[in-house]
């Protein structure tokens, strides 16, 4: 195993980690808003550690580009996500958890 | 409106980059299949055309853009890192509250942008925006929220050129 | 390197069915989309890590239209299913 593969399976499971974070936090946390904390933190880290993993073993540059676009992608969807939920969740007077 | 007029108003330079960025991202999705050219400049032009008609003109400092990118990724690590291990801790340690923070930035663009950013970042998600505030949920109370979005908010200043002055009345473009 | 990428890929799958469990609980239609979600982006990470595996790169142009479709899928569901029905 070369330095970089080594590197790369450090960031996988890094990012597998914070999938599993994620998806503890979506089962765990009380209400809607709180799961939304979890999802963005799967979509963001989770993925965007995977995908640097992966990069590290691309076999050109343009692979790494689109591995970003789809990261890019992924943030925006999951920002305005994130953002129309809570509008919606605001407007049906649904209340955040609190301790 | 029509086209020429647009062209007269709108600044050649957000023309330009918009032209390269559709370029660069049409040649990645194709992998530089040049059998699609035929296709792709009339794609691109429309694109620019709607996009610069859609989204005015914004000027941003790439310096200030380039900063953002580690500053952007180290928060997301730091954050990431307390909101998972709150997630698996057992006793759940989570105390979640909504905070009204006040804008410095001006308002359009600038803002939606910050609030995306609040979004994606985790312990924060943007809840709404209300004329000069944005409320925030942070899904833990301790830490200093205030201080965390002034800094936040500064980084974005220096992308989009701004200076911030805390008083609010007083034009900041 | 091949036994990591697979083993990664089904541990994405198994945090997948675990995420199910938050669809059938609900309780609003929100949760369950926000699960939907999270699918959709394991989805985009297993197929990358199959692409990598399998050394097939068309696999990475379905992950890019996984995260195309990603965001249009949550916006439909918002502005239709879930604000009509109350």
């Amino acid at each position: 195993m070369s330095f970089t593969d080594i590197l790369t399976v450090l960031l996988l499971l890094a990012g597998a980690s914070f999938f599993l974070a994620g998806t503890v936090g979506l089962l765990r946390f009380p209400d809607v808003y709180t799961r939304l904390h979890a999802l963005t933190k799967a979509d963001n880290l989770g993925l965007g550690l995977m995908l640097a993993g992966l990069a590290l073993q691309a076999e050109s540059w343009t692979v790494v580009a689109r591995l970003l676009l789809i990261w890019v992608l992924i943030l925006l969807a999951s920002s305005s996500v994130a953002h129309l939920v809570v509008r919606t969740a605001q407007q049906k007077g649904i209340r955040p958890w609190k301790r | 409106m029509n086209i020429a007029s647009h062209l007269a108003t709108s600044r050649p330079r957000a023309w330009l980059f918009r032209l390269v960025l559709f370029s660069l991202v049409w040649w990645l999705l194709t992998d530089g299949a040049t059998a699609s050219w035929p296709v792709a400049v009339p794609v691109i032009l429309i694109a620019t055309l709607l996009s610069v008609r859609l989204m005015p003109a914004l000027s941003w400092s790439v310096p200030g853009m380039l900063l953002f990118v580690p500053y952007f990724l180290w928060h997301s690590m730091r954050g990431g890192v307390d909101v998972a291990r709150r997630a698996m801790h057992p006793q759940l340690p989570i105390s979640p509250v909504l905070f009204d923070y006040r804008f410095r930035l001006p308002p359009g663009l600038p803002r939606v942008f910050m609030a995306n950013i609040v979004s994606l970042l985790p312990g924060t998600l943007s809840v709404e925006i209300d004329s000069e505030i944005l409320r925030v949920h942070v899904l833990d109370e301790a830490g200093d929220t205030r201080q965390e979005l002034a800094l936040l908010e500064n980084r974005l200043a220096a992308i989009f050129g701004l200076t911030l002055s805390f008083v609010d009345s007083e034009g900041q473009h | 390197m091949d036994a990591v990428y697979l083993a990664v890929a089904l541990f994405l799958l198994l945090t997948l069915v675990a995420g199910l469990w938050r669809v059938l609980r609900g309780p609003t239609a929100a949760d369950r989309m926000l699960a939907a979600q999270l699918f959709g982006t394991t989805a985009v990470a297993c197929v990358l890590l199959l692409a990598q595996l399998y050394q097939r790169p068309s696999l990475r142009d379905v992950a890019l239209v996984f995260a195309l479709l990603a965001a249009v899928a949550a916006v439909a569901f918002v502005r239709r299913a879930w604000r009509e029905k109350s």
